[in-house]
């Protein structure tokens, strides 16, 4: 595979899909750089499969602009496409034939070299000793399988996957996580959509949260988790004492015993670490003996919920 | 699947695919592995000219004087009327498949996201068609000139000239009826509505219609009319039911391959995948 350096795999901007009155994706504004996984993640119905399926030329979008490894699409969408390989929400087979002349029939489609592609592809995915059985005898998570090897076929600068682990058992979703860095570990970019947070916190290096078509945040796991709640996990040798002195400092939002120690939220306003520095002295000064005292960081589960409920009640 | 397969390389000495029309192939593999599809093509085409031979053959050994030779002209004529409905239908049963199958498995998606035109997608569909409509139909017409020839004994024996206007047409009036079905399904989406809706217009509908003289010159619209028209002279004697020449015939039937295969098109380029 020959990765070119720099500039973003998908760009859009103001892209909209409009079905009649309702707006599947209301104007959507995405950069993913290359070489990343990033995780295009919201809750079913967001409008995250109408994105992929416009990008994929599967349906024309109402408004705006999209650019695929830097070709605008859909004027130039064949040239684009050559080096993208997706799976858009279940994969699908011609059930009568064996997962060998699946693959065949799509890389017929394909340029050339993707015949030759075929034997490397079924291997990639542990499928060579079931290829010449007919798919309709595939299990759920074979099918999976065969979707990835059928998208290997462009060798593929951008694998653009849709929800990939619906009806993977917990090791097959394991294996896929595997498979998906390592697709990014080769130079390739890939692109996830998921209801997951959890997949794609794992998964991915950058995010963009969508919720009602809109992508309401954008940039990397770390950056949006920190944009989040600042709390400090504190134990100490009086939780009493010590909560009485939280209450009082004017950075803490919250002081609150728990069975793992005394959770000190501060407040959004304040330098969270020169915060945490003169909270530290103070309990010492106070003659207290701490035992724990742990800056921690919002999940991205916990910053997905506080951006979504905060639309909830904005609406 | 385990994570050591995931590490390993694609292949980098890649193997060109053999020279040939890739997408038609692919259309070809995907239609003759369909066993149900192709036993019922032969079942309606090459089956029954082997037992329509077969019971001619012991009639004439058990009775000769009562029934004649199984060859010969008129019963290449009778058979050759018998074959040409059925290869229709096979015809609208592979056509309709055709057409559809991609939508109904849901792979027409799959082809699409490769980034190959619609059009290719949909033009490679009916050379594919036509080779396997013709490999069985083929193989009818040569079981029933075979044994037209063979088994003609003191009958007139077709000749080499009549043969080949007999296949020349047969394949026109079965090309036809793939195209059409191959043009609806792709239109509409649908293989059962596309086989229910052709069959009841080639089989009832249109011979009912052609049949209505009050309708005039209107009729020389008409597929079938066409095909009357250019069926050979020597093989179905009498004139065809709506007199008209041959460059309208030729024009009728050009226009009933046209039409339906431009619809198609269209709907193939314009349909969300």
């Amino acid at each position: 595979m020959n990765i070119q350096a720099g500039t973003n795999v998908v760009e859009t901007s103001g892209l909209t899909k409009r079905f009649g009155d309702r707006v599947a994706v209301d104007d959507v504004d995405l950069q993913i750089p290359r070489g990343s996984a990033f995780g295009y993640l919201g809750p079913n119905g967001a409008g995250k499969t109408t994105l992929i399926r416009m990008l994929l030329g599967l349906t024309r979008a109402s408004a705006g602009r999209m650019q695929l490894l830097g070709r605008p699409v859909p004027a130039h969408r064949a040239a684009a496409l050559a080096r993208v390989g997706a799976i858009v929400e279940e994969p699908r087979f011609h059930g009568h034939l064996t997962g060998r002349e699946n693959l065949t029939v799509i890389a017929a489609a394909r340029e050339p070299e993707a015949h030759g592609r075929v034997d490397g592809a079924l291997a990639r995915v542990g499928l060579t000793q079931r290829a010449d059985e007919r798919v309709k005898r595939y299990s759920l998570g074979m099918r999976q399988r065969l979707g990835v090897a059928r998208s290997l076929l462009a060798d593929p600068e951008l694998l653009i996957l849709d929800e990939p682990t619906n009806g993977l058992d917990p090791a097959g979703i394991h294996e896929f996580r595997a498979m998906i860095r390592g697709f990014v570990a080769e130079g390739r970019t890939v692109l996830l959509s998921s209801h997951l947070l959890d997949e794609v916190e794992k998964i991915c290096d950058a995010v963009a949260i969508v919720d009602h078509g809109r992508v309401v945040m954008q940039g990397s796991i770390a950056e949006l988790a920190a944009g989040g709640e600042q709390a400090i996990l504190i134990a100490t040798s009086d939780e009493e004492e010590a909560v009485a002195l939280l209450a009082e400092h004017r950075a803490v939002a919250s002081a609150t015993a728990a069975a793992e120690g005394i959770r000190v939220r501060l407040r959004t306003d304040v330098e969270a670490e020169a915060a945490a520095d003169d909270i530290g002295r103070r309990l010492v000064l106070a003659g207290l003996a701490i035992r724990r005292f742990e800056p921690t960081r919002a999940s991205l589960e916990q910053r997905f919920l506080e951006i979504t409920s905060r639309l909830e009640e904005a609406a | 699947m385990n994570t050591t397969t995931f590490t390993a390389e694609l292949p980098r000495r890649l193997t060109r695919a053999p020279r040939r029309p890739r997408l038609v192939g692919a259309e070809l593999l995907k239609l003759r592995k369909r066993r149900g599809l192709v036993l019922s093509a032969l079942g309606l085409t090459v089956i029954p000219m082997i037992i329509a031979y077969t019971v001619l053959l012991i009639l004439h050994a058990a009775d000769a004087a009562k029934h004649g030779p199984a060859g010969g002209l008129e019963n290449l004529s009778g058979s050759m009327e018998i074959l040409s409905q059925l290869s229709v239908v096979a015809a609208i049963l592979v056509g309709s498949t055709l057409g559809a199958g991609d939508l109904g498995s849901g792979v027409f998606r799959e082809l699409v996201v490769t980034g190959r035109s619609r059009l290719a997608l949909f033009t490679a569909r009916v050379p594919a068609g036509l080779a396997l409509v013709f490999a069985v139909v083929g193989t009818a017409f040569a079981v029933t000139a075979t044994a037209s020839t063979v088994f003609a004994g003191s009958s007139d024996v077709p000749g080499a000239g009549l043969l080949v206007s007999s296949a020349a047409w047969l394949g026109l009036v079965t090309g036809l009826a793939l195209v059409l079905a191959l043009g609806v399904s792709s239109a509409l989406g649908s293989r059962g509505t596309t086989i229910g809706v052709l069959l009841g217009w080639q089989l009832i509908a249109m011979p009912l219609v052609l049949q209505i003289g009050a309708l005039g010159s209107l009729r020389n619209g008409l597929v079938g009319a066409a095909t009357d028209r250019l069926e050979p002279a020597r093989l179905f004697e009498g004139a065809a039911t709506v007199p008209m020449s041959l460059a309208a015939a030729v024009a009728v039937v050009a226009a009933w391959a046209i039409v339906p295969l431009a619809a198609g098109a269209w709907r193939t380029c314009t349909r969300d995948a």
